[in-house]
């Protein structure tokens, strides 16, 4: 499309060129072809500067339109074009101007009255020497007609020719009245005859004394004169006399020489005002066809030196829209070119570093989630301070660990937490007062109704690069329970092992005793004796059922885990305690679903709290006991409370702890028991005084498991 | 487009120069063409002839056969050009037809010479599209051609009443072939 415009452009420019240039020629040339179509030229070329008023008044309003809708370059090419245009504008007029005075002032000088006059008075001069010469010969074919009416008819060619010789004419003949010739004479024989009288002529002739004529043109010019001859004899008809005489060659030409520059004189005068009429049509065609296409291409140069700018343009908007992709490159020498083609470059090498961050970012981004998921799946809590000790990160687990969601805690200074003050308390001063850049410390939370948490804590400055402090803790409330519990297993087996071996040799010792002094004792003594042996039986026997416990407590069997109902295990155990002083209060879960445990260790779970529960309650006229299940998402709960004395706070962190009781007769190891257990099937437990009185233990035992797709789908929910 | 602008109005004044009685005779060898024109020169145009301008007269003559089918069949077109011009030396007008000229004393005796057209032979008697007898358009025209005119003058001429002679079109219908002539 563009091509063919700019193509038809060509072509339209070279058909004004052509025009104009012809119109140019024409004026000036003083040729037939141009001469002929000269209207024509003028019109087409009338037609050529309607055009291009056109075309520059369509380029003027497109150029007006950009400006008013405020394209960007429209302003400067409005301003080169109109710059462009002046200076066409205003030597064209100043020549235009001149020229036409120049003109008009040049064709009036050519008028002369004094040259009109010359040229006038040698016609005259012609037309008189013309006159005298024919006056001349008519007198001469007077004088001859006069001669020839005396001679006879027989006689008249010899007189003719003699006649001819004597007045020195050309050329005489003689007609008849009808026109017929009779006779002539001739000077020279290489003349042809004289052209014949027509009747009109030779009507006049006779009827007047003569008829005078001149033919021919430019320099053969003859003079012609008819004479009646008439006869003396009155019956006979009267003839007619012709006479020729060539009008001398130089003369004629003469003549006619003044003759034509008359006549261009007179033509030029008479288109006085059509000649300067043309030159000034022409010349003004000339100047707007000329300033049009200035104009037309001043639009076209301010075009080409705007175009740079446009891309410049268009391309700085696209990069502040964040489009990097490469402009039209204009290739050019001058300076526009350089500097787009130095905005290409700029905007390339913006592209190269903003893929550059981009991929430093992605980086980033990838290795701080890589960084995260692995915080995120650390088992450990983890607390990241920054430079001004202020709380800047906080895994899963530390949420977990300390049960808390840290809302208000990041960003702040740990002196300053509303919550957690402990914690951030101790961390304070543990970094305060670490000589090196690391710390360890345990801190123990007091929590509400329950065990104090144990917090192991790591604390080390990071490197001055990056600044700022992270601590690492552990919750070791557990660990520290078990490692506990295992050294008391320890202790229990020995002492079990180093206490039974003796206890059976002071038993039969006692026995032995008894029976063989018994019999020789009397009075009061055999009795003492009994009851002295008896009392360290029963002694004995009491320690090696203590013994036993010990020894079970550590060296419980591993448990043989199958699914079992919980709520069925519950009646069976309370079957034994239907005799109890205190009121049992039973709400088993509809539809619990089955455990994973060990049945018989289970029943001795429920047994032992129970009888804990009963032991607390003694004595109480109103003890009541609650036992309740509840179904879970993945495990089933067992609470069972009492509205007895409770546990003393100051024994519930060691509760778990064999040779903890409060029971006068306890042994200790109920609660352990039951603890080591529960931790054996993967359950949990929890101790602690309920608000109203009364001691709360909620065990947790895991369901069955379920088919894996059903849970996970259940879990996705 | 622009031409015809500028035509226009000279075509709507184009008719000073009256055709009357044009007829069409046998001839020796064709036809040939008698017509008077009535026209008579504007005071400018016989200034112009006085000071010497030549003016140049064209007749043109057309025959065409009507085709229902199609556009008009021309037969025969031809044209002749009359001299018109004065000479100052010998003050005589001089009207020229091809290498034939006469010599008048005055310019009415020039212009009744001119207006009175005899014997034009415009057909050939051999001219193929006569070959069958049949109706025919003829058309006859007498026009001052000014392209002919030395340039200033061309230029008043343009859209000038002063300068512009011709007649119309004159169209008749004539039988051909025509009886002989005796």
């Amino acid at each position: 499309m563009k091509r063919f415009v700019a193509a038809g452009g060509a072509l339209a420019a070279t058909i004004g060129g052509i025009l104009w240039f012809l119109l140019l020629m024409s004026t000036a040339a003083d040729t037939v072809v141009f001469s002929r179509n000269y209207p024509l030229l003028i019109v087409l070329n009338i037609g050529l500067a309607i055009a291009m008023l056109a075309l520059v008044g369509w380029q003027l309003r497109s150029l007006w339109r950009d400006y008013r809708a405020q394209v960007f370059g429209a302003r400067l090419k409005l301003r080169l074009m109109l710059m462009f245009g002046v200076i066409a504008v205003l030597p064209g007029a100043l020549v235009y101007g001149v020229s036409v005075q120049f003109v008009t002032r040049s064709i009036e000088s050519w008028f002369d009255v004094r040259v009109e006059k010359a040229l006038e008075s040698g016609l005259h001069l012609g037309r008189s020497v013309l006159d005298s010469l024919q006056e001349d010969l008519a007198e001469k074919a007077r004088d001859m007609a006069i001669e020839l009416s005396d001679v006879g008819d027989p006689g008249r060619r010899s007189a003719l020719f003699r006649l001819r010789e004597e007045k020195g004419v050309q050329s005489a003949a003689l007609f008849s009245v009808g026109g017929q010739l009779l006779t002539s004479a001739t000077g020279d024989l290489g003349n042809p005859l004289p052209e014949l009288p027509t009747q009109s002529e030779l009507r006049q002739a006779r009827a007047s004394l003569g008829v005078n004529s001149i033919d021919g043109d430019g320099e053969h010019l003859t003079l012609r004169v008819l004479v009646p001859v008439n006869s003396r004899l009155l019956f006979e008809e009267p003839r007619i006399l012709l006479v020729t005489q060539a009008v001398p060659g130089n003369l004629a030409a003469d003549a006619d020489a003044v003759q034509d520059v008359y006549r261009d004189y007179q033509e030029l005068q008479l288109a006085r005002d059509g000649l300067t009429r043309i030159y000034a049509l022409t010349l003004t065609l000339t100047v707007l066809v000329a300033l049009f296409g200035a104009f037309a291409l001043a639009y076209l140069m301010a075009r080409r030196l705007a175009a740079p700018l446009y891309i410049l343009a268009e391309g700085t908007q696209a990069v502040a829209q964040g489009d990097f992709s490469p402009r039209q490159a204009v290739y050019s020498g001058d300076e526009l070119g350089v500097l787009t083609q130095s905005f290409n470059r700029m905007t390339r090498q913006l592209d190269d570093a903003r893929r550059e961050t981009e991929r430093h970012r992605s980086e980033l981004e990838s290795a701080r989630g890589y960084l995260e998921s692995i915080l995120a799946n650390l088992s450990a809590g983890v607390l990241v301070f920054d430079r001004r000790f202020v709380l800047r990160t906080v895994n899963e687990s530390a949420l977990t660990i300390l049960d808390d969601d840290f809302s208000g805690l990041i960003g702040v200074d740990p002196a300053a937490w509303p919550r957690q003050h402990a914690l951030g308390e101790f961390i304070r001063e543990h970094f305060a007062a670490a000589d090196e850049n690391e710390w360890q410390a345990q801190l123990e939370l007091e929590r509400a109704n329950g065990m104090p948490q144990v917090l192991l804590l790591r604390g080390s400055r990071l490197p001055e690069a990056s600044g700022g402090d992270v601590v690492v803790f552990d919750d070791v409330t557990r660990l520290i329970a078990a490692q506990r519990s295992a050294a008391w297993g320890e202790v229990a087996r020995r002492l079990a092992h180093e206490i039974k071996n003796p206890l059976t040799p002071i038993q039969l010792s006692a026995e032995r005793l008894q029976f063989k002094l018994a019999d020789k004792l009397v009075n009061g003594d055999a009795d003492m004796l009994a009851r002295g042996t008896q009392t360290i039986i029963n002694q004995v026997q009491a320690m090696k059922r203590m013994v036993d416990d010990f020894r079970d407590y550590a060296r419980l069997p591993v448990p043989e885990l199958a699914p079992l109902d919980l709520n069925a295990l519950v009646g069976e155990v309370l079957g034994l305690y239907e005799s109890s002083t205190a009121r049992i209060d039973c709400r088993l879960a509809e539809r619990l679903p089955p455990v994973v445990g060990d049945a018989t260790q289970l029943r001795q779970i429920i047994h032992n709290l129970l009888r804990n529960a009963e032991d607390a309650l003694e004595g109480r006229d109103d003890g009541q006991i609650g036992i309740t299940t509840e179904a879970g998402r993945r495990n089933a709960r067992l609470r069972i409370a009492d509205n007895g004395p409770g546990f003393p706070v100051d024994l519930l962190p060691r509760i778990f702890e064999p040779y903890v009781t409060t029971k006068a007769r306890g042994t200790g190891l109920g609660l352990p028991i039951v603890k080591k257990i529960v931790d054996e099937h993967q359950g949990s437990i929890e101790i602690s005084n309920a608000p109203e009185g009364g001691a709360w233990i909620e065990i947790r035992l895991p369901l069955v498991r379920e088919e894996e797709p059903r849970h996970g789908h259940h879990s996705g929910r | 487009m622009l031409v015809l602008l500028v035509f226009l109005p000279g075509l709507a004044w184009t008719a000073e120069i009256e055709i009357l009685d044009p007829q069409l005779q046998a001839a020796d060898d064709g036809y040939a063409l008698s017509a008077d024109f009535r026209f008579e020169l504007s005071p400018r145009l016989e200034e112009a002839v006085n000071r010497g301008v030549t003016l140049y007269f064209v007749a043109e003559f057309a025959l065409e056969r009507e085709r229902w089918y199609w556009l008009d069949q021309q037969i025969a077109s031809t044209s002749r050009t009359y001299r018109l011009s004065y000479h100052a030396l010998t003050r005589q007008y001089r009207l020229s037809t091809g290498g034939l000229h006469q010599s008048f004393d005055t310019l009415g005796e020039a212009l009744r010479m001119l207006s009175r057209l005899r014997g034009w032979p415009v057909i050939d008697k051999n001219e193929r599209g006569l070959m069958t007898a049949d109706g025919y358009d003829a058309a006859l025209r007498l026009r001052l051609d000014i392209t002919q005119l030395p340039r200033p003058f061309q230029i008043s001429a343009l859209g000038s009443k002063d300068w512009n002679l011709s007649s119309d079109w004159k169209r008749w219908r004539v039988n051909l072939p025509l009886p002989e002539a005796k």
